[in-house]
């Protein structure tokens, strides 16, 4: 169907697409699924973890949340190869910026870096993309606002309130058009993002990770008994909110009772 | 850690801070410090330079490079205020008394010129440049330790190599307020409250120092510049022809003239009798 | 003339430098910091050739800090020296080395223990309990040779350093200006809030 046009990298098909960088999208839809929602003075970065085989070390299996600067994380959904390299090349550039003109730098500066490294891998030869997708989130210095940016394989960046990138990430950013309110507190935030997370993982507390980002604090993770307390109030939420409703609607008890409250994720992991 | 450390080469050249070859090409168009100078055929370059143009050790040196000036930034409540003279010198040969040793980098920003002239001219309208840039990418003005970093990175890649700089960038901004920066071609970078620079810095730092305080009025700070110039003009033989002095406020800076020291001085001796050593009495 | 001090004592490291930023017969600022953080628990204070040194010290804190980012752990007080002195050491062998004197002053968290290291340009480092650059040196070894206890208490660690620093203020022939003096204990770095304003003559 490509008829040739995805050999080289460096080169269009006749329809303007630069196949390579689509092929780059598909990894990163393959990735795990990665989410970050801004609240009024904090920012939160959530990840869906791979479950971990039987004699895997998770304590020191590298997380897919890495810290660029004190005040900047990064979260990416695709290849972790590829984004190893990618963030050391971001973490360079941030103590590089600092060294030469003294200041941290901004998350947009950072974003912007991290997003030109991605577009220079799609226009030269003897290259591949790279196959990620990133979340960076932060604070500037010496500044309240929290930060979130997405950059995807092209070199696009973009900002946003809340997004998810990875497997199922359409479902994810779907609830969370829905649930995103301005100027959320610090509860509400996580609350969010591991609620948004349950969309995707079934799996509960131990294949979620949750970062929090405040400003002047560095990052913080959250630790799994935490996030266990998370989910297991949203899922008393849900189940209560399933039952003031089933009275009432014989509908819900159509649908079945899983899908009565938060009537999202389509059946089976539909490709976007 | 050799690996790692190799990756943050030694800053004293911007290139070698990278290592792959696209990053090189894409930092020679960003922020590449040199703009490729062809350096003469000749082993020990500073020592070269010193032979054809230091005018203290030969006089009949092939080249006499502008050198000689006083030039002052202090801080005070109401802002910084700017200062120079406006005299070169090549060796004993007065070559201009109209330089404009203030250099404008952008409407808030000022830098000072003292020591060779052509590479205080060059450098600062590089730098103007590199502010501008700045500018542009990150959508908002350059701080001006920032501004002041870039020139001291940009001298200190050629030290040794005979540049001959002392200035000083004064600026506000909203992140730092009024701040002001002492730069020179030894990679010195220190910020501060009061610095004079040149030949005539002692002379101007007499005046300035006795009679400096932060909460200086805007009209008391600007007379003070004015006269600590003035003392440094009339004392230093390279320094004179014209007070060149600027007032940088929030808001950015505002000149207040280029004037020509003779009438100051009159007006200073006969009106206010400072100056007694030069006599009025023509007779 | 600048001065450079270090002592170390049961679990903490004082590192001392003069406020002075001298040029030709010029004193520019009188408040100059002649240190750098290196890490939370590493301090490094240095002298020497005007732009070598903030550029050299500036350069090695960007890469311990890169370590730590990359590696998601800190170097200890042994490692930074030893990564510090291989820099200079590699800058000695160059076109163009650094001119620069240093002091290492820091506490290793984990054990708590203080170290200080001295380091010249020309590579050579020395762990200490303490030590001294420039003419500092001659005057204040002796003192600390007289006075230092490895275990001593803070309290008494300030009461050597006044002990140098009048005797520096007495006879050294230039006024460095008073100095910076910064504390590192398991909690990290801190400016000490050092009283320095009598005068001090020779008797």
């Amino acid at each position: 169907m490509a008829s040739g046009y995805d050999r080289a990298l460096s080169v269009f098909s006749p329809d303007g697409h630069v196949f390579q960088v689509e092929y780059a999208l598909e990894a990163v839809k393959r990735g795990t699924c990665a989410v970050a929602v801004k609240g009024g003075s904090i920012v939160v970065l959530g990840c869906e973890k791979r479950s971990a085989m039987k004699l895997q070390d998770t304590r020191i299996t590298p997380s897919k949340i890495c810290l660029v600067d004190n005040h900047v994380a990064l979260a990416f959904a695709g290849l972790n190869a590829d984004a190893r390299i990618l963030v050391d090349k971001a973490r360079l550039e941030a103590q590089s910026h600092r060294l030469t003109v003294e200041d941290a730098v901004s998350i947009e500066y950072i974003t912007k870096y991290v997003a030109s490294v991605q577009q220079r891998y799609t226009q030269s030869g003897g290259v591949r993309p790279f196959g990620i997708s990133t979340l960076i989130v932060g604070f500037d210095p010496n500044d309240k606002t929290p930060r979130l940016y997405q950059t995807e394989p092209s070199g696009i960046y973009s900002a946003w309130k809340a997004n998810a990138i990875g497997r199922s990430s359409k479902t994810v950013r779907e609830f969370l058009e829905r649930n995103h309110k301005p100027d959320m507190d610090r509860e509400e935030t996580i609350k969010l993002t591991v609620k948004s997370l349950l969309e995707v993982v079934q799996t509960g507390a131990k294949n979620i990770e949750i970062a929090i980002m405040a400003p002047g604090m560095g990052i913080e993770m959250l630790p799994v008994e935490d996030i266990e307390k998370y989910v297991e109030s949203i899922n008393t939420e849900k189940q209560e909110e399933a039952a003031t409703r089933r009275p009432g609607g014989g509908r819900a008890a159509a649908g079945g009772a899983g899908a009565a409250t938060i009537p999202t994720r389509p059946a089976g992991e539909s490709a976007e | 850690m050799d690996a790692l450390v190799s990756q943050l080469e030694t800053p004293r050249s911007q290139q070698e801070l990278y290592n792959s070859e696209e990053e090189q090409e894409q930092l020679a168009l960003s922020l590449s410090p040199s703009l490729k100078f062809a350096l003469p055929p000749i082993a020990q370059s500073q020592a070269w330079l010193r032979a054809m143009t230091d005018d203290y050790s030969n006089p009949n040196c092939p080249i006499k490079i502008a050198h000689g000036t006083t030039t002052l930034a202090f801080r005070f409540q109401g802002g910084i205020i700017v200062c120079t003279d406006s005299r070169a010198t090549a060796g004993n040969w007065i070559a201009s008394q109209t330089v404009k040793k203030v250099i404008e980098i952008n409407s808030s920003l000022l830098g000072t010129m003292a020591g060779g002239a052509a590479d205080c001219q060059y450098w600062l309208a590089y730098l103007g440049m590199q502010c501008r840039l700045h500018e542009l990418r990150s959508k908002r003005r350059i701080t001006v330790a920032a501004a002041s970093k870039i020139l001291a990175n940009l001298v200190y890649s050629y030290k040794g190599m005979g540049l001959s700089m002392g200035t000083m960038c004064a600026g506000v901004t909203p992140q730092e307020g009024p701040a002001l920066y002492y730069i020179d071609s030894d990679g010195t970078r220190l910020a501060g409250n009061l610095f004079c620079v040149g030949s005539g810095q002692t002379f101007a730092y007499g005046v300035l120092d006795a009679e400096y305080r932060y909460d200086l009025t805007d009209e008391e700070a600007l007379e003070l510049g004015r006269r600590s110039i003035l003392a440094a003009m009339h004392r230093d033989a390279y320094s004179g022809g014209f007070i060149n002095l600027y007032h940088v406020k929030e808001s950015g800076w505002v000149k207040h003239g280029f004037n020509d020291m003779n009438p100051i001085f009159w007006k200073t001796k006969l009106g206010k009798g400072e100056f007694s050593n030069v006599t009025a009495d023509l007779n | 003339m600048e001065v450079l001090l270090g002592i170390t004592g049961k679990d903490f490291t004082i590192i001392c430098a003069s406020k002075a930023a001298m040029r030709g017969a010029t004193i520019l600022k009188a408040s100059d910091d002649k240190t750098r953080n290196l890490n939370k628990h590493n301090l490094m204070a240095y002298s020497g050739e005007a732009g070598d040194t903030t550029q050299f010290a500036e350069y090695v804190q960007a890469n311990v800090q890169l370590y730590s980012m990359r590696s998601g752990t800190h170097l200890g007080p042994d490692a930074v020296a030893n990564f510090v002195r291989g820099e200079v050491a590699k800058a000695l062998r160059s076109r163009r080395p650094y001119n620069v004197n240093l002091l290492l002053g820091g506490v290793d968290p984990t054990t708590g223990k203080p170290s200080l290291y001295w380091c010249d340009y020309l590579a050579a480092l020395a762990k200490l309990p303490y030590a001294a650059h420039g003419y500092a040196q001659y005057y204040c070894l002796s003192i600390l040779d007289k006075h230092h206890h490895p275990d001593i208490e803070l309290d008494q660690g300030l009461k050597i350093l006044r002990m140098c620093t009048d005797e520096l203020k007495r006879r050294l022939p230039i006024d460095f200006k008073g100095v910076l003096v910064k504390i590192i204990t398991k909690d990290g770095i801190r400016e000490h809030d050092y009283v320095d304003d009598k005068q001090i003559l020779p008797a």
